[in-house]
């Protein structure tokens, strides 16, 4: 039997030396620079909230949520706006790497990194945010 | 090799967007939602502080409908505290109450009603609020102003609430307490 392919919109992005995606219908908005408010007693990798068009936003930083490394150097760091349910969380990354159109024979499932849903043939490894995010294992993950 | 696209099907299913999704798990972050938030100060009470004697009151400043300047009111054959008279309110007939004994304060207001009534003292009003049986008066010896206040700052009556007192503003006065004004007229 072989399975009908679909096609996945993913908004990619650097984070250490990895191309991470996810679902472009998740995202609203790429901000350029961000200074967020820092909260107090938020977990290690909750950076502080920001106001974006009225609304509290917290910003999560995903390096220190996935594996460190040098990220390119072409690369600019960039706040992503993401829809999580109802709720909007704000992603530090260290660039963007464009939208790109996978085929589900393209992905391949993913490695041990947590988070990590699918690998694509290019290396894009498609995020599960909701799980990479959940508390506590992601105040676990980011250390202290 | 059969399990391969069911594996995927629940890949995608978790990769993709859906607003009903869960996002429960994030316990620990700021809320953030996509609507707006409320403007700052939505959630605060506007009171109307008045005064009676040497204590300061407030009520909550959507039930006042109007203020009136104290004047002399038609008496009520054997009325009794804490009904002070009826007012002719634009051709409505309202009658008027003293909170002081409500409060515990000492009655010693002067007849107000009635054709023989001295002129009330200049500082006094009349607080027009809106009741289930239409609107009421309550004689005041003055009245201060709005204060806003967010309901955290609210101290409440130790020992649970007693009748009508909702609770009590630190203020830089002072103290002002907050009360029911459908208590009042009870």
């Amino acid at each position: 039997m072989s399975a009908e392919l679909q096609a996945i919109d993913v908004c990619a992005f650097w984070v250490g030396p990895a191309i991470y995606g996810i679902d472009v219908a998740r995202v609203d908005e790429i901000l350029p620079r961000v200074v967020p408010l820092p909260v107090a007693d938020a977990p290690a990798h909750v950076e502080g909230v920001v106001h974006v068009h009225g609304t509290a936003v917290p910003i999560v930083d995903l390096r220190r949520l996935l594996p460190a490394g040098t990220p390119p150097r072409t690369a600019k760091p960039k706040v992503i706006l993401a829809r999580l349910g109802r709720r909007r969380v704000g992603l530090r990354v260290d660039g963007m790497a464009g939208v790109r159109r996978y085929t589900t024979g393209e992905i391949r499932p993913g490695d041990a990194v947590p988070g990590v849903l699918g690998v694509t043939a290019d290396e894009c490894r498609l995020l599960d945010l909701r799980e990479l995010l959940a508390e506590p294992a992601a105040a676990r993950r980011a250390g202290l | 090799m059969s399990r391969q696209p069911e594996t995927l099907e629940a890949l995608l299913a978790r990769f993709r967007y859906r607003p009903d999704e869960e996002s429960g798990g994030l316990t620990e972050l700021p809320t953030a939602t996509v609507e707006p938030d409320q403007p700052k100060g939505a959630d605060a009470l506007q009171l109307l502080t008045f005064g009676l004697g040497t204590a300061e009151y407030g009520v909550a400043l959507g039930t006042v409908t109007e203020i009136l300047r104290a004047r002399p009111l038609t008496e009520i054959p054997r009325a009794r505290p804490p009904l002070l008279g009826v007012l002719n309110l634009r051709g409505t007939i309202t009658p008027v109450y003293d909170p002081s004994l409500r409060l515990g304060l000492p009655v010693n207001a002067p007849p107000c009603a009635g054709p023989d009534c001295p002129r009330p003292p200049r500082p006094a009003r009349i607080l027009v609020v809106r009741t289930v049986l239409g609107p009421a008066g309550l004689w005041v010896d003055r009245v201060r102003g709005v204060q806003r206040a967010r309901p955290a700052e609210l101290e409440r009556p130790r020992g649970g609430p007693t009748g009508g007192v909702l609770g009590v503003l630190p203020t830089a006065e002072g103290t002002c307490t907050v009360v029911d004004p459908e208590w009042l007229l009870r």
